[in-house]
């Protein structure tokens, strides 16, 4: 059973095919690069993952179990384009609430050791509404992590990002890829992405063009999906 | 029991939030305050006049204040992408629901019982002497304002012209709910008990708080996800 | 049959075939939402609109018939009355769904508000009868005769408009395909 399973889905917009019959999979312990170029789908494709809309048709099975289902969602981290934390409150009280709301044993303990983790322990206090936009960054990848994911969702994460809060995320994402945790994550920065995937899928005009394991011709040029796969950058 | 901590997560999030910026909040106030003041001008309230007008007065100064409120709601959950992460978390759909009817609830009311001794004031006014009876069609009055007001501002929170919607959508549907509402104020802020006439008029509000409570849950997370 | 009449019989006949309308719409928004087949959404909206143009002309209709027997452009009558909130309930449904762009979350939430609005009918209908009917006893609505024929015109019309609307969305999903292109 894979971590996460794209099963024919279809995704419409009126009568217009955004996705058409999308299957992949992603096992345990991988890292999915999903890459293609803007309006490919990607966007699309993961936050119906993610469980925030749904296909018309095809399944998606996280662990073997429907996203929306409350236990899944306990499974899963999201990173969206926006920071998903609240300006008006605290960076602790931030992740006490997300901690209280995924029903952690200790929501407290478990803020202060990802404020820790990211390096935002001394701005504990602070409003969102004050950081610089590095430290937001930081504070929504704690955000993400805080309850243990086993799957992790990220829409173009580098995107935006400052070089420390970059290295974080790499950091994190290593970390989590070595437990065992599964990442899906799309992107634009390939040579960031590429470097931590180990399977990589392109998606063009809402179709999977390729699906594999990640080579090292990616690697060592970023482009040679396209070029090989899709319709040249 | 963990339901409830999830509804009690969620609605205090939201109160706090709101009283760190108060922006709802000094707006809704401000609104109900130009109203009364309003009215004062428009008719010289003598006591006859108060008599017959005194609910529908109040009502409509409560809900076009508590529009304010409602409309941040769901709103609030916008800069950020928040909305994402509270859809995201493991709690049910109607948890985050009712968490935030309560948050809006507690808001409005409290605009309300300002509301009400300055009315009282402006318009020189007894209102007290029916008041438990008074509280509990302001509490039943106010609990169909804010489920229809949550579950739209839901609704309406990705599209244009929402500040627009909120009310068009809310208004009409209230109807039934408000009528009762101004009816029973009306009468008790006379003095009077509800008497066997209006009796059917608490029966509607109860019934509309109760049946709309029910179509809101049961939508919720179409509402939500789509 | 004096033209009073006549417009009375109109109004009466206009009423039964928009709570006919507001019925199918709702029915209409259900399925959509349990199977998500496009066809109930433009169902809903040919039920929805065209029953907003019908209760729009009753109205009309009613006011003048008042007018006729009583001088009075607008006379508190509960009936009308009734059916003017109705209407005002049901013509956000059409704003709603002007303001939503993307066809999957505009058909979802015109389902909704469908919903609501139905659950709405029958609580306006008694809470409008007993603030304006109590005092001056109103009979219920007429069953009469133009039920029939009004009530085929409203299927014609909306047949034809959901044939345009289904149109329209296949249009619409070229003109999508062709911008990918």
């Amino acid at each position: 059973m894979s971590a996460v399973a794209v099963e024919g889905v279809w995704k419409y917009y009126g009568d217009y095919p955004a996705l058409r019959d999308i299957r992949l999979e992603a096992a345990e312990g991988t890292c999915l690069a999903l890459i293609g170029r803007n309006g490919a789908g990607k966007t699309t494709l993961l936050r119906i993952v993610a469980g925030f809309s749904t296909a018309q048709r095809g399944k998606i099975r996280i662990c073997g179990k429907e996203p929306r289902e409350t236990e899944t969602r306990r499974l899963m981290g999201f990173i969206g384009h926006g920071i998903s934390v609240y300006d008006e409150l605290s960076a602790l009280e931030n992740l006490t609430l997300f901690g209280k709301l995924y029903g952690l044993a200790d929501p407290k303990k478990s803020a202060h050791e990802w404020l820790e983790r990211t390096g935002l322990e001394r701005v504990r206090n602070g409003l969102v509404r004050e950081f610089s936009r590095g430290m937001r960054q930081r504070l929504a990848v704690a955000r993400a992590f805080l309850h243990e994911p086993s799957v992790l969702l990220l829409d173009e994460p580098f995107t935006a990002l400052d070089d420390r809060a970059i290295a974080v995320l790499q950091r994190l994402l290593r970390e989590a890829l070595a437990a065992g945790k599964t990442i899906v994550m799309s992107t634009h920065q390939l040579r960031e992405a590429l470097e931590l995937a180990s399977h990589v899928a392109l998606l063009n005009r809402g179709q999977l063009a390729f699906h594999g394991e990640r080579t090292q011709e990616m690697v060592d040029d970023p482009g040679y999906v396209y070029a090989r796969y899709g319709e040249g950058g | 029991m963990k339901y409830l901590g999830q509804i009690a997560t969620v609605a205090l999030k939201d109160v706090r939030a709101e009283l760190r910026t108060k922006e709802a909040l000094n707006a809704s106030l401000a609104f109900a305050l130009m109203i009364l003041l309003l009215f004062s001008y428009t008719f010289d309230p003598s006591k006859e006049m108060m008599r017959e007008v005194s609910g529908g007065l109040l009502w409509i100064v409560f809900a076009f204040a508590g529009t304010l409120t409602l409309n941040r709601s769901f709103a609030r959950e916008l800069p950020n992408d928040c909305l994402d992460a509270l859809i995201a978390a493991p709690i049910p759909g109607s948890a985050l629901f009712l968490g935030k009817c309560f948050a809006s609830f507690v808001l409005v009311l409290a605009v309300e019982l300002v509301s009400l001794p300055v009315f009282g004031i402006f318009y020189n006014v007894r209102w007290t002497l029916q008041l438990p009876w008074l509280l509990m069609v302001l509490l039943l009055g106010t609990w169909a304002l804010t489920v229809i007001g949550t579950i739209f501002s839901a609704l309406t929170v990705n599209i244009k012209l929402r500040e627009v919607m909120l009310p068009m959508l809310t208004y009409p549907i209230l109807m039934p709910a408000l009528m009762a509402a101004m009816r029973l104020t009306t009468v008790l802020v006379n003095g009077q008990p509800i008497g066997e006439d209006d009796v059917a008029w608490l029966k509607m509000l109860i019934g509309f708080d109760v049946v709309f409570t029910a179509v809101s849950l049961a939508l919720v997370e179409t509402v939500l996800v789509g | 049959m004096t033209s009073g009449l006549m417009l009375a019989s109109l109004f009466d006949a206009s009423v039964w075939a928009a709570l006919a309308a507001a019925v199918a719409a709702a029915a209409a928004s259900i399925l959509f939402l349990r199977t998500r087949n496009f066809f109930y959404d433009s169902l809903a909206l040919a039920a929805t609109e065209i029953g907003l143009v019908l209760l729009a002309a009753g109205i009309l209709a009613g006011a003048i018939a008042g007018r006729l027997s009583a001088g009075l452009w607008w006379t508190w009558d509960a009936r009308l009355t009734a059916a003017l909130v109705c209407w005002l309930l049901y013509a956000p449904y059409l704003m709603l769904r002007n303001a939503i762009e993307e066809p999957s979350r505009r058909a979802a939430s015109a389902a909704v508000v469908s919903i609501f609005a139905i659950f709405d009918v029958p609580a306006i209908a008694v809470a409008v009868y007993w603030w304006l009917a109590r005092r001056a006893p109103t009979p219920p609505i007429a069953v009469g005769w133009m039920i029939l024929p009004m009530t085929l015109l409203g299927t014609a019309l909306a047949w034809i408009r959901l044939r345009q609307e289904q149109r329209r969305r296949a249009q619409d999903a070229e003109r999508r395909t062709a911008q990918e292109i």
